[in-house]
């Protein structure tokens, strides 16, 4: 009796997991399965290359990003010669910056979250992923759009009271078959666009369809830009807690 | 001429009068010079300062540099830009500058600093860094030194005390912060000088290392041989990250420069900020520095320069002091304009007096047959003799003072130079030389006597002879 009744109760569980699949999932459920899709449920560990587009000059960092969950993440710049050895560690709500030509090991306090990383339009907060889309915003779906050929479920997340995010609300074009973010607008606390993120080139790392390609337009500067392309992703790759540390952040290559 | 041997024969009939009221016009003038002549003096002591310890007096620049002082904003060091400025008539030398911000470090101390990277060679030719290296310093060791040499007297020991961690670029102002007179100078001055001597490394191009100002290397307790770390933004937001070793402490004259100056040579600055072979300014050396000459070669200059460069002069470059010098101007104005209130007053009191004191004797005059117009002007020839023998000896006196204090400036001893010190100027008093601020005191100073005029002037028309008689 007993094994009968907890099949029973698993089909009843799959079943109402699949109906929820197939049917309308909460704005939530959208967002996370997006956010989990791009960053990886557990771990992910990325090598990138970001350039910098200004309207006289652009330059190009590559780098390598190391993150498990949301409370630990570590980036290291790999070229140019520069600034090669940099690294920049997330523990929990404390970063830090390891700069090998001086030996130092700085502390960034939150007050610089919202400044640019490395000169980009990227915030401190954006490459250290401190605060969470799926956790700091209550989401409502607004609509489905097509966008780049592909219907998305555009979903509106305003901010809640006490999160400490840098934006009023963000409005999030996600692609309805395979949870790809699109397209993302930002605003400020006064209802202000502040940047547009568009995904590109849609590819398949490690399993997975990812945009490879995002651009960030902030709204205001003019000819301003920053581009970065994803060159390898890997998922879900067993990261011990241990690696995130001050350190690491000096060894890691 | 008989209308002016009256006047001047009437002056001395009454000596002391003539002379109370001349010595009044005398002090007005003498004071309002010599206050004048240390006011100009010393706005234009410390724009020199400023000038040729940091700006001088033409920069050419890339044209948002100044707008906003990022190493974005640099132009590249061309050969062929320099060749064409050092052809100007007036341009004695270029002096190139990678000037920028960052924040300097030593273990727990941190402070924004003004990067400096420069040709330690070509600096002579204005800022002469190389002059500011502080060569004595009094250290609580070199005090203690001082106060076990049983050849030095007390007060010098004190005022060691009172000056302790200071540094000196020379040796005469040491022995004038110890009170030291010039006769006891050279038995006292080498014992001291050997105790308190400090030792400075140079610059050179090509080799890492610092010079830090006195005050930023206080805060940031740094010394010689020890290592300062910079950190800051390059070019096309780069990071720039370093640390060098200080080869030597500068004392620049202006505390506001002193306390967050450090300079590197000019490549290994542009190293730092990773933008090499760039400038963010490029200084000229002037052999005529007058106003006139100054803005004639901005204007030659401007010509030459490319469109994306700009040519600034030393004024807007210094737009803080200058207006700070304009309110200070301002001021002395005022205290001017009060002096010569109290002193017009006291002409007034003179002449008002003298007027009625002589009623009689001007009653007696045109009742004799005297014209009131001729006795009028007798009466105008009177007071301005008497203003012209207060303005010229009051102008002369001024002058035998400024003449001898623009060669010999006071410059403070002891005590009262660490008030100046501490106020963070330089306990130094500059006199200008004889200038065209001259005749404007001297205008005011005549209009003045002859407002004072009029009261016997209407006096004398309105003068009813029986009524004068009988005063």
């Amino acid at each position: 009796m007993k094994t009968v009744k907890s099949i029973l109760t698993i089909c009843l569980c799959l079943g109402s997991a699949l109906l929820v699949y197939g049917q309308d999932l909460s704005p939530k459920d959208i967002i996370r399965k997006a956010d989990e899709k791009f960053n990886g449920e557990k771990t992910g560990i990325a090598t990138m290359a970001m350039t910098i587009v200004r309207p006289t000059w652009e330059r190009t960092i590559e780098f390598k990003n190391w993150t498990s969950g949301r409370e630990y993440a570590l980036t290291l710049i790999t070229s140019p010669a520069k600034d090669k050895g940099q690294s920049f560690l997330k523990r929990h709500q404390e970063m830090w910056n390891w700069n090998p030509t001086i030996s130092r090991l700085i502390k960034l306090p939150p007050s610089m979250m919202s400044q640019g990383w490395m000169g980009s339009d990227y915030t401190n907060d954006d490459i250290l992923k401190e605060s969470s889309v799926v956790n700091d915003y209550d989401h409502k779906i607004v609509g489905e759009e097509e966008y780049d050929g592909r219907t998305c479920y555009k979903i509106k997340m305003v901010a809640k009271e006490d999160a400490a995010v840098i934006w009023g609300h963000q409005v999030r074009w996600i692609d309805k078959k395979d949870f790809l973010f699109l397209k993302s607008e930002l605003y400020d606390e006064d209802g202000f666009l502040v940047r547009t993120e568009l995904g590109s080139e849609i590819k398949t790392m490690d399993g997975r369809l990812i945009p490879s390609r995002i651009e960030l337009i902030p709204a205001e500067e003019e000819g301003q830009m920053t581009i970065i392309e994803i060159k390898e992703m890997k998922f879900n790759e067993p990261i011990k807690d241990g690696f995130f540390s001050q350190q690491n952040m000096k060894r890691v290559r | 001429m008989n209308n002016l041997k009256l006047a001047w024969r009437n002056l001395w009939r009454n000596r002391r009068r003539t002379l109370i009221t001349s010595a009044s016009i005398f002090f007005a003038v003498f004071f309002a010079l010599v206050m004048r002549s240390i006011q100009l003096g010393s706005y234009d002591h410390m724009y020199k300062n400023a000038i040729e310890s940091y700006t001088g007096y033409i920069q050419v620049q890339h044209k948002d540099f100044w707008d906003e002082k990022i190493v974005d904003n640099t132009f590249a060091y061309d050969q062929q830009l320099e060749k064409q400025l050092l052809a100007d008539e007036n341009v004695e030398a270029t002096i190139p500058r990678f000037e920028s911000f960052a924040l300097a470090s030593n273990g727990p101390q941190t402070k924004g600093v003004l990067v400096m990277g420069v040709d330690p060679a070509k600096e002579v030719h204005l800022s002469n860094v190389t002059d500011k290296l502080v060569k004595y310093r009094l250290t609580p060791k070199v005090i203690e030194k001082i106060q076990q040499d049983p050849n030095l007297p007390e007060k010098v020991k004190e005022l060691a005390v009172l000056f302790e961690n200071s540094a000196y670029t020379n040796s005469s102002r040491l022995q004038l912060d110890l009170g030291i007179d010039d006769k006891k100078a050279s038995e006292l001055m080498p014992a001291i000088e050997t105790h308190a001597v400090y030792k400075n490394g140079s610059i050179h191009l090509g080799e890492p290392g610092v010079w830090v100002g006195d005050k930023l290397s206080q805060y940031l307790q740094l010394g010689i041989g020890d290592t300062i770390v910079l950190i800051s933004q390059g070019y096309h937001a780069t990071t720039a990250a370093g640390k060098y070793e200080i080869k030597g402490i500068v004392k620049i004259p202006l505390p506001d420069i002193d306390n967050k100056i450090v300079y590197l040579p000019l490549d290994v600055c542009q190293g730092l900020f990773n933008a090499e072979g760039k400038l963010t300014s490029l200084a000229l050396a002037m052999k005529e520095n007058q106003d006139k000459a100054i803005a004639q070669t901005v204007q030659r200059i401007s010509a030459v320069v490319s469109e994306n460069q700009k040519v600034m002069e030393w004024q807007e470059m210094n737009e803080v002091m200058v207006s700070q010098m304009e309110a200070d101007d301002k001021g002395g104005q005022i205290m001017l304009g009060i002096l010569y209130l109290v002193i017009a007053f006291g002409v007034f009191g003179t002449v008002l007096m003298l007027t009625a004191e002589r009623k009689r004797e001007f009653g007696v005059l045109v009742a004799i047959g005297m014209q009131k117009k001729k006795l009028a002007s007798i009466m105008t020839m009177e007071m301005l003799l008497i203003s012209l023998i207060g303005i010229i000896a009051g102008a002369l006196v001024a002058s035998i003072l400024i003449l001898y204090g623009v060669e010999h400036p006071i410059i403070f001893k002891g005590e009262t130079a660490k008030i100046f010190e501490d106020y963070g100027m330089e306990p130094k008093m500059v006199f200008w030389n004889i200038d065209t601020y001259y005749i404007s005191q001297m205008v005011i100073v005549a209009f003045m006597v002859l407002l004072s005029i009029i009261y016997p002037m209407r006096k004398i028309f309105g003068m009813k002879v029986v009524n004068a008689l009988r005063a």
